[in-house]
């Protein structure tokens, strides 16, 4: 009877952010996919001239840029995911035991993730990875003599997927939480049929973890496509494009070159691929992901 | 039960009304000052009301910039009590990314620092006032008002002289018994000359840096008679080939001789970073300097430094003229105001004092006479540089509007030719159809 009612006020209970949903983020959204159809440039004081799909043909067939940002990043995506992912992975592993002091351990390596994303950090990788960095003076004590890694065009991408491992933390407190949901009893009656640590790893820790594993590749994947502090700071997309990523193509063609519709049509393709990538990984989930729930059945 | 919930109900929707309300009253106010220093009580109203004035005001720059502008500021407030500021200070990066902003919203402040590189670009999308009305004689001199104009029209107040040319690390030159570069040398004597620097140089040390910047070509293409690279607000476009390829092959050479640092060498520097500035970090002897830069590289490197031109053609070479401005945003509700105010601020001698040489050297003479005599080795060494700028400048190129990318572009174009990814010829097709394209869409 009252139920209409109760709906109701449960809706202006949640008013506050439902109003911030729709002002700030809907519709700024919808504004966007208005604008990447026009020629919008931020300091035009008329109305935009609507230019229909213009953008995304020029995008897709004759932007030598956009073709180079996005090899840039799918390249960085596909090295830098993979490689965190095992990177957190071990750390977790590692973590998981149980020692005097575990503790004091896991907030200690999971210390430099509060400041990873930082600018500062981004600076300090600079300093470190430039010609007279830190690097190439520890390269020299074994008689190694480095290049300039942040400003060679073969190098510098490299130096971006490291800091993107580095700030493995938020991944690898995940996998700790779900390293420790994996039942003992599991690991035991494995060692009593004899099973060594590597076939518990693959038979045991792994299915079992394929859930948490999938969930942080589907963030992983997200997070690196819009990656963009590192190689605004410490690179500025160059040297010769060699860092430039799309996020990074998308705010100068907005934010430097006033081309807003230009810049809308390039968020809302990223959008179509990432959207696209998830997808992808939802359907092959399906062939590795392992959900005790369903009983143990692989579909 | 019923009338429980629907007093709880008004109760709610009152809630919500009251804060639907705030936020529309946020909305009217005037927009943000975060960071913001209020020199003077602000009227809380923003606007006109009751003879009283606020004026909105955004510059970028040092702190001593923003020091020294807050008591100019003072100063008007004191003379003129009907007038009060709400400012807002920034460095140079977050300015130019909050600006586009608050034009795209409608809310630039009423009085603004402009940049002869984005001028342009704000005049042609009708952002700007036009301040030719502004009586400027006896002030600023005509020629300088002239050169200033765009179709016709004046819409900034010039604040400081400004030059380009080149500094030059005096006491290593001198200790490897290097000649000291001459003002007004000719590009074939720059390039001499760093032919023989090297030769005296030990190891890791490069007489001049890599040229990478469409400026830096264009004091060449200007300088040996051809002509500007944009013109006519950017409706032509002109890059010579033969002079591309003979100025970029030069560079080429001293690459691979060592003249000129390795590509991933220049590609690290950064201007003015202790570290990583070609000069102050002892790598390259030589460097671009502008009047209003060339003290921040002093300071890094005190007593070491001289000032010369730049390299020159016939025609000349680098540029002296105002390149910092005040505009006046094209719908302010204060626009006598602000034209009042903006006149002042380069032509009152308390403000010149209080402001000194934190934007240059003042544009008025008067003002500068009064502060000649308390200058700091800094400040002297700027005001050499425009002096000896000041014979063979050429007139101020900036990037035309709509060109902002393609100059963008053509670092990155050059940088690819110096790491050896594509060959000059290949960036020259590249650069020229991409700024005739612009060129005739600007037509």
């Amino acid at each position: 009877m009252f139920k209409k009612e109760n709906n109701l006020a449960g809706y202006i209970f949640i008013s506050p952010w439902l109003i911030g949903f729709l002002l700030l983020t809907l519709w700024p959204i919808t504004q966007s996919l208005y604008l990447s159809f026009t020629n919008y440039s931020m300091l035009d004081v008329g109305a935009p001239t609507w230019l229909g799909t213009d953008n995304y043909v020029k995008i897709l067939t004759d932007d030598s840029t956009f073709t180079k940002s996005l090899t840039v990043t799918f390249l960085f995506v596909l090295v830098s995911v993979p490689l965190k992912l095992f990177f957190s992975l071990m750390v977790a592993m590692a973590l998981v035991k149980s020692l005097r002091g575990m503790n004091v351990y896991r907030t200690a390596i999971y210390f430099p993730s509060l400041i990873g994303g930082s600018i500062a950090v981004a600076a300090l990788w600079r300093n470190m990875f430039g010609a007279d960095g830190y690097i190439n003076h520890v390269l020299s004590w074994i008689g190694i003599e480095g290049t300039a890694w942040i400003s060679n065009p073969d190098t510098a991408l490299g130096t971006l997927i490291l800091l993107n491992t580095w700030q493995f933390g938020s991944t690898m407190v995940i996998f700790l939480a779900g390293l420790k949901q994996i039942p003992g009893e599991l690991y035991e009656s494995a060692s009593v049929d004899g099973a060594g640590r590597i076939r518990k790893f693959f038979s045991i820790t792994l299915p079992m973890l394929s859930p948490v594993m999938f969930f942080n590749l589907v963030l992983g994947i997200i997070g690196s496509f819009q990656m963009f502090t590192a190689a605004f700071i410490i690179t500025n997309g160059g040297p010769v494009n060699s860092t430039y990523m799309y996020a990074l193509f998308l705010y100068e063609k907005a934010f430097k070159h006033y081309q807003m519709g230009y810049a809308s049509a390039l968020a809302w393709i990223l959008l179509v691929i990432v959207a696209l990538l998830t997808l992808i990984n939802f359907v092959a989930s399906r062939y590795w992901v392992f959900y005790e729930s369903d009983g143990g059945k692989t579909k | 039960m019923k009338k429980r919930y629907a007093k709880s109900w008004s109760l709610l929707t009152l809630a919500l009304l009251l804060l639907l309300t705030a936020c529309s009253g946020g909305n009217n106010n005037p927009p943000n000052n975060g960071g913001s220093t209020t020199p003077s009580t602000p009227n809380d109203n923003g606007g006109t009301s009751g003879g009283a004035t606020e004026l909105g005001i955004m510059w970028w720059g040092t702190d001593a910039r923003h020091e020294a502008t807050n008591n100019a500021l003072n100063i008007y407030t004191s003379q003129n009590p009907n007038v009060t500021f709400k400012t807002e200070a920034m460095s140079w990066d977050a300015y130019w990314q909050k600006l586009p902003t608050l034009a795209a919203s409608r809310t630039i402040p009423d009085v603004l620092q402009m940049d002869a590189a984005y001028l342009q670009e704000y005049v042609t999308r009708g952002q700007l006032a036009d301040l030719t009305d502004i009586d400027l004689s006896g002030i600023v001199d005509d020629t300088v008002i002239e050169n200033l104009k765009i179709d016709g029209k004046l819409y900034v107040i010039p604040l400081s002289q400004n030059a380009q040319g080149m500094a030059f690390n005096k006491e290593e030159l001198e200790a490897n018994g290097i000649p000291l570069p001459q003002p007004g040398w000719t590009y074939e004597e720059y390039f001499q000359w760093a032919r023989d620097a090297k030769a005296k140089l030990p190891d890791g040390k490069y007489p001049i840096g890599d040229s990478g910047a469409w400026a830096d070509y264009n004091n060449y293409q200007v300088g040996m008679g051809g002509e500007p690279i944009m013109a006519d607000n950017g409706r032509t476009f002109n890059l010579d080939k033969d002079m591309f390829i003979e100025f970029y092959s030069t560079y080429a050479e001293f690459r691979e001789q060592g003249i000129v640092p390795p590509a991933d060498r220049s590609a690290a520097f950064q201007e003015n970073d202790p570290q990583a500035d070609p000069m102050a970090s002892g790598v390259v002897m030589t460097r671009g300097a502008t009047t209003g830069s060339v003290s921040a590289l002093e300071q890094l490197m005190p007593g070491k430094i001289g000032v010369t031109t730049l390299p020159t053609g016939p025609a000349g070479g680098g540029w002296a003229q105002s390149t910092i401005f005040l505009a006046v945003n094209a719908a302010t509700p204060n626009m006598d105001e602000a034209k009042t105010f903006v006149k002042w601020f380069i032509t009152d001698k308390e403000a010149g004092k209080a402001l000194g040489l934190t934007r240059g050297i003042p544009i008025s003479a008067e003002n500068y006479a009064e502060l000649e005599p308390t200058l700091e080795a800094k400040d002297i060494i700027g005001k050499e540089l425009y002096d000896l700028a000041l014979e063979k400048a050429m007139p101020f190129f900036p990037v035309a509007a709509g060109y902002s990318e393609w100059a963008d572009n053509y670092v990155k174009e050059m940088e690819a030719v110096s790491f050896g990814q594509q060959t000059i010829e290949q960036a020259y097709e590249k650069l020229n159809k991409a700024g005739m394209e612009i060129a005739s869409r600007a037509g």
